[in-house]
């Protein structure tokens, strides 16, 4: 009881002493958004970089008042969300899977603040996903994406464009959870209906960071005459486009536009737009039309998309996509969101 | 920090007073204290240099360490496995071995206190928390003896094993979580082991009502009997006095009649068995379950945790305090005051380098000073 005296009084001591220093807490109109990244950090080139890049947008734009909070460890997660939400932020975003279970906890404790997590559902100690009437579940359409960058390599590889001349495209997941196989599915139902005679392979490297891993599975891949290679493993993907590289193929980049990591290997890049998400979340919060529960972002919104084109790509599978683009925000094409090819 | 070294000069006291090359001041906290301000000074440059104004850097990570109850409270979680994993190194140094494998030990810790806690989770908590606090004692100090053997019968270098043993136990968690006998389902995105039992968890000490959601469990207790512990045993024990004699010189200590061989394993145990509470304190306290990624680094800030505290039992917790307020300060003085929380990194590496750059010159002031140390 001591110590929880002591603590009463310290808290009483540091909220006197900083009353009139004003950190910026005005309590005016200003709404405040706190970011919390996970272990991957900002620089990540992928998730976190863009999640941030969203909120920095929005800074600009929306005059709200933003804060970004770096994980270190995955002990940390539960502690950064509860400093946004002790410090009474109007909406704290968890960026990524890997929070769940700490968005489901701090969510809980803290009704009266809105949180919004990317790719994921709160979920409860038991791991069952449970929705919270203050919390945002922000998922993305990746088959959709998948469905994009598979007709571009589907067209490539019947017409033996370039160095795609086995007919034959492969893809490469991380860890096989949903939102890595909704990629991989729509890539393949766009494989399976573009060019039904091209060979699908798939693959998984068990990991999301290690880049030997994935390099591995690439090269073993090339071995079977895959000469477009579809990563989605994040980190551990690199290697798998490295192989490409190194044997002098094709690659596909995944959640950021990763033209820049190999150029004339990579030849576009799935997309999906964690800042338009993080934006238009913090927008919604602002216009006061924030929504707790699922919110999915799609072709039709912008949410996902397909990347920058290196040049060995045709006009025709440009076009290929860009229709197929159109079909899906005409509700004409919905890519599968079922792994096929295993 | 002095109390311990100081105490009196007679009896198991006449050791160190062999070695009396240093200046008196060097022996203290001046050294510490002294190589964290400059450490601070320099960091000031870098926040200067990065176009930001230091004091409100420094005020912000201040406030962000201790600004709140919770604030304290979180400190405070990372000040535990910090002086435990502290205490590990500390006590091999007194020994005159370098443990860099504090955080393989930690890990071996959590996955054993993971896996009993998990096993026998429907046992009252009488039962289970004693049984998981010696499962991660005990299989800390297990991994930890075996460098230590490696060190005394074969003479492999103890920097290597222990560095070698680090990965060890990473890639042999990943399997034991991932597709191994102690994967579970869980809502965390990344293998982890099954909760423990209710019984094994150690309680938070401060009301939900009065600090939401603050982490702090009674490992903080067991932390400071740790700090108790090293010091009795270092300082009150004769096991004590012959750790500190091989320390100072292994040749000598065999002169006087004791085996540093045997030491070195019984040392490498022990600081195992620090390591290994950290890690069961991290199960037990703060997550409940062993996930792939736990509790990284901790070890590794240990070691500078060590050389900051100079090795002595209240150095190694004030040290592991202030690592803790550096990296919760750091979150926060990110978010606050917009300062890349890499900041503190910078601050602590500049802190290491100050202590070894200090190390060095006491060496070479030792080596010119006294024929007393070519005992060593």
């Amino acid at each position: 009881m001591k110590r929880v005296l002591a603590f009463a009084l310290i808290s009483t001591f540091v909220v006197a002493a900083c009353g009139g220093g004003g950190t910026g807490g005005g309590g005016g109109a200003t709404i405040k958004v706190g970011l919390v990244t996970d272990v991957g950090g900002l620089n990540d080139k992928s998730f976190n970089s863009l999640a941030n890049t969203g909120r920095l947008d929005a800074e600009k734009d929306l005059k709200v008042q933003t804060s970004v909070i770096e994980s270190k460890k995955q002990e940390d997660y539960v502690p950064n969300l509860t400093t946004f939400a002790q410090q009474k932020y109007d909406l704290v975003i968890a960026v990524g899977f890997l929070m769940t279970n700490a968005t489901w906890k701090v969510a809980k404790q803290f009704p009266d603040v809105k949180f919004a997590i990317i790719d994921g559902a709160p979920a409860n100690d038991k791991g069952d996903s449970e929705n919270l009437p203050n919390v945002a579940n922000l998922f993305f359409k990746e088959q959709e994406a998948g469905y994009l960058v598979g007709v571009i390599a589907a067209t490539m590889a019947k017409d033996k464009v370039g160095k795609a001349t086995h007919n034959t495209v492969c893809s490469m997941g991380g860890i096989p959870i949903p939102p890595v196989d909704r990629y991989i599915a729509g890539y393949q139902d766009a494989v399976k209906t573009v060019s039904p005679s091209t060979t699908i392979l798939n693959g998984y490297s068990n990991d999301f960071v290690d880049q030997a891993k994935g390099k591995e599975v690439g090269l073993n891949h090339i071995s079977k005459n895959c000469d477009i290679l579809f990563q989605v493993a994040g980190g551990s993907g690199l290697g798998y486009i490295a192989a490409a590289k190194e044997k002098g193929v094709y690659a596909i980049g995944v959640d950021a536009d990763q033209a820049d990591v190999a150029p004339g290997t990579v030849i576009t890049s799935a997309l999906k737009r964690v800042n338009k998400a993080v934006y238009d979340t913090i927008k919604a919060v602002t216009d006061k039309t924030y929504k707790s529960g699922d919110n999915f972002f799609s072709a039709s919104n912008d949410g996902v998309g397909y990347g920058k084109l290196d040049a060995v790509v045709p006009a025709s599978a440009k076009s290929a996509a860009d229709q197929a683009l159109a079909d899906i925000k005409s509700g004409k094409i919905k890519p599968k969101d079922t792994v096929q090819v295993k | 920090m002095t109390g311990a070294t100081q105490t009196s000069p007679t009896g198991p006291q006449a050791a160190p007073s062999v070695r009396q090359p240093t200046a008196q001041w060097a022996q203290g906290p001046a050294v510490p204290v002294v190589s964290v301000l400059i450490s601070l000074a320099l960091g000031a440059v870098f926040v200067l240099i990065s176009g930001h104004n230091p004091i409100d850097a420094y005020a912000a990570l201040l406030l962000g360490a201790f600004g709140s109850p919770y604030d304290i409270s979180e400190t405070l979680v990372i000040a535990v496995p910090l002086t435990l994993a502290g205490l590990s190194v500390a006590v091999a140094f007194r020994t005159g071995l370098f443990n860099i494998g504090a955080q393989g030990q930690l890990l071996v810790g959590a996955l054993a206190a993971g896996a009993v806690g998990a096993r026998f989770a429907d046992l009252p908590g009488i039962l289970l928390l004693p049984l998981t606090l010696a499962a991660g004692v005990l299989a800390g100090a297990g991994y930890g003896a075996i460098a230590g053997y490696l060190k005394a019968t074969r003479g492999v270098n103890e920097v290597i094993t222990t560095i070698m043993q680090n990965y060890i136990v990473v890639f042999v968690m990943h399997w034991l979580l991932q597709n191994g006998p102690m994967s579970a389902p869980n809502a965390l995105g990344t293998p982890a082991s099954a909760p423990i039992g209710a019984g094994a968890i150690l309680p938070i000490v401060i009301p939900n009502e009065i600090v939401p959601l603050s982490r702090l469990h009674a490992g903080i207790l067991l932390a400071i009997v740790a700090v108790v512990v090293f010091w009795f045993l270092l300082w009150r024990t004769s096991l004590g006095y012959e750790l500190r004699a091989v320390g100072l010189g292994a040749r000598a200590a065999a002169q006087a009649g004791i085996d540093p061989k045997r030491r070195m394993v019984l040392v490498m145990a022990i600081a195992g068995g620090f390591a290994g509470l950290a890690g069961m304190i991290q199960v037990s306290g703060v997550f409940h379950r062993v996930f792939d990624g736990f509790s990284a680094g901790f070890g590794f800030d240990a070691i500078a945790v060590a050389l900051l505290g100079k090795n002595s039992p209240v150095g190694v917790a004030l040290a592991g305090l202030l690592f803790a307020a550096f990296a919760r300060g750091g979150t926060i003085m990110q978010s606050n005051a917009s300062i890349s929380s890499h900041l503190v990194e910078v601050v602590e590496a500049i802190v290491l380098f100050v202590i070894a750059a200090e190390a060095i010159v006491r060496a070479i002031a030792d080596r010119r000073g006294t024929p007393a140390e070519a005992l060593a």
